[in-house]
């Protein structure tokens, strides 16, 4: 457990020294912010509420959905794809950890850098440019939390079961592409699945991307009741376990083909 | 010897010959990659525009465009978004060519260098951008009844011209702040997302103030805005009718103009790397 720690710490110190990266991730996501608050304002121009939900809720959710955005990047597919493509996968399998709980630990890392460097400044810009985003009932915040978590975790586990692929195609920048786009439009971070036709999202609830931002965003905004939201709670941790099942036995399957082919 | 006007001209248009059937034949060098990026590309607008249709749907029309005149924008949006990808998306990368030297290599060849930058590298992958344009917009036609004559793929054609051109200008402008500033910033991402969230609503949509800014300033709403909604005869308070994808024309070849004079400034103060 020691050594992961240090891998944290040494991956903080390294999110700290590149500073444009980080600047840039803010101007993104102001970016989109801003853009997204005038779309919903735009749609919402003849109507008070579209499927349950008004105007003011619906900036909320764009601002924690940039907020959010942040605990959901990873870096896991793309150090895989170095490590395969540079043939260090091997050598890097040998070390006395696991190559897996190295990436985890990295991501970790910058993320945590990344609360200070970018989750708070884009909430203020979010707030002071758009509006501030209340929750709305905040003895949902338990709920939210653990929703944030599970949330992480999944996502994690979709980016390196994607980041795997590289060790039978080597090249994935493109496929690193389709994952983005798939969570982007999937999960409901830019358009809540509530406005799709019914039979389109009764499709994309059954597909795990929903369960990254759509329900903590939903609790967050206190879509839906608290019943509901404790019932697709235990389908978020479900999804969980069943990626973790996939995971460990590809993370197997794939380490022993490199066992092979390493000698 | 001295070579005409024509001459020159010829010239330039074999080497672009050449150029783009190397650029084909490199394509092909490695068939799975361009397969992800056939998958990866389309994937992304068709899902962007479904989104688009589900939501009007819900909402009914985004500041008084139907589903489908969207369809119409977005699908002239995506068009020019692969035509400039095709051609100018070097520009993203300038900084990278000025820290490291590279317009050494075209400073020493007998052809224009901003020429050189852009044909010697085009990127064929862009067509992957262009098939899902094509559909949408097509798509969009049908939807709307709009008749095809031939004074309407002249329109089209000329405003697809004008809306690559503006966007290429774009590029280069922002690319060639590298030999100013020596830094190899990458813009391309940030310059796409805005240009994505311009081009492909309606930016009436936007507080006046952007619209006037992105009309006078920054021209992005004649890439897609004010062209369509000529074409569409949807009034949008600046210009309207026929004559609008002229003047989209006019405005592209006039951005294009001060990007090429203000790289050509720029590349008077380039100094190949080292020291």
């Amino acid at each position: 457990m020691k050594k992961y720690l240090y891998i944290i710490k040494t991956q903080i110190i390294k999110s700290m020294t590149y500073e444009f990266n980080v600047y840039g991730n803010i101007v993104m996501q102001t970016i989109i912010m801003i853009t997204s608050s005038y779309f919903w304002k735009a749609l919402y121009r003849n109507q008070n509420s579209a499927a349950g939900v008004n105007a003011e809720d619906m900036l909320t959710y764009i601002i924690m959905s940039s907020v959010l955005s942040v605990l959901l990047i990873t870096n896991v597919e793309r150090r895989i794809e170095q490590s395969v493509g540079k043939g260090t996968v091997a050598t890097d399998m040998m070390k006395p950890v696991n190559l897996f709980g190295v990436y985890f630990a990295e991501d970790i890392g910058s993320i945590l850098a990344l609360v200070f460097q970018n989750m708070l400044p884009i909430l203020l810009i979010g707030s002071l440019l758009i509006k501030v985003p209340v929750m709305k009932d905040s003895g949902d915040l338990p709920l939210f939390l653990l929703s944030v978590l599970l949330s992480f975790l999944i996502n994690w586990l979709i980016a390196a079961l994607f980041g795997m692929i590289a060790f039978t195609a080597v090249n994935i920048s493109a496929l690193i592409q389709v994952k983005k786009h798939l969570i982007r439009l999937l999960s409901g971070s830019i358009i809540p699945i509530w406005f799709f036709p019914e039979s389109v999202s009764k499709v994309l609830s059954a597909l795990p991307f929903i369960y990254i931002y759509q329900l903590p965003l939903s609790i967050y905004i206190g879509r839906g009741s608290r019943a509901e939201h404790l019932a697709q709670l235990q389908i978020q941790f479900v999804w969980l376990l069943i990626l973790a099942g996939v995971f460990v036995a590809v993370q197997r399957q794939v380490t022993r083909k490199v066992m092979v082919q390493g000698g | 010897m001295k070579r005409t006007v024509f001459q020159e001209l010829r010239h330039y248009l074999d080497v672009t010959a050449q150029v783009i059937r190397m650029a084909v034949l490199t394509v092909f060098e490695y068939p799975s990659n361009i397969a992800g990026w056939l998958i990866s590309n389309p994937l992304q607008f068709i899902m962007g525009f479904a989104i688009i249709k589900f939501v009007v749907e819900s909402f009914g029309e985004i500041n008084g465009w139907n589903y489908g005149q969207l369809a119409v924008l977005y699908g002239i949006s995506v068009i020019s978004h692969a035509l400039s990808m095709i051609f100018f998306v070097q520009g993203w990368f300038m900084g990278y060519f000025v820290i490291e030297g590279e317009f050494d290599r075209y400073l020493t060849r007998p052809l224009g260098v901003l020429y050189q930058f852009f044909f010697t590298n085009i990127n064929i992958f862009g067509i992957t951008d262009l098939i899902p344009g094509i559909l949408v917009f097509v798509y969009g036609c049908m939807k709307c009844g709009l008749q095809i004559t031939w004074f309407f793929v002249i329109q089209v054609i000329v405003m697809l011209i004008g809306a690559t051109l503006i966007r290429g200008g774009i590029y280069i402008l922002l690319g060639s702040t590298s030999f100013h500033t020596r830094s190899a910033v990458d813009f391309g991402q940030y310059t796409q997302e805005i240009m994505d969230k311009t081009t492909m609503y309606p930016i009436s949509m936007y507080p006046e103030g952007m619209q006037f800014i992105l009309t006078y300033l920054i021209p992005i709403g004649w890439v897609s805005f004010y062209p369509v909604s000529g074409l569409l005869g949807i009034e949008n308070g600046v210009c309207n009718g026929f004559v609008v994808s002229f003047i989209t024309l006019a405005v592209g070849v006039l951005v294009m103009l001060i990007a090429g004079a203000y790289f050509t400034a720029g590349l008077k103060k380039y100094e190949s790397a080292g020291n």
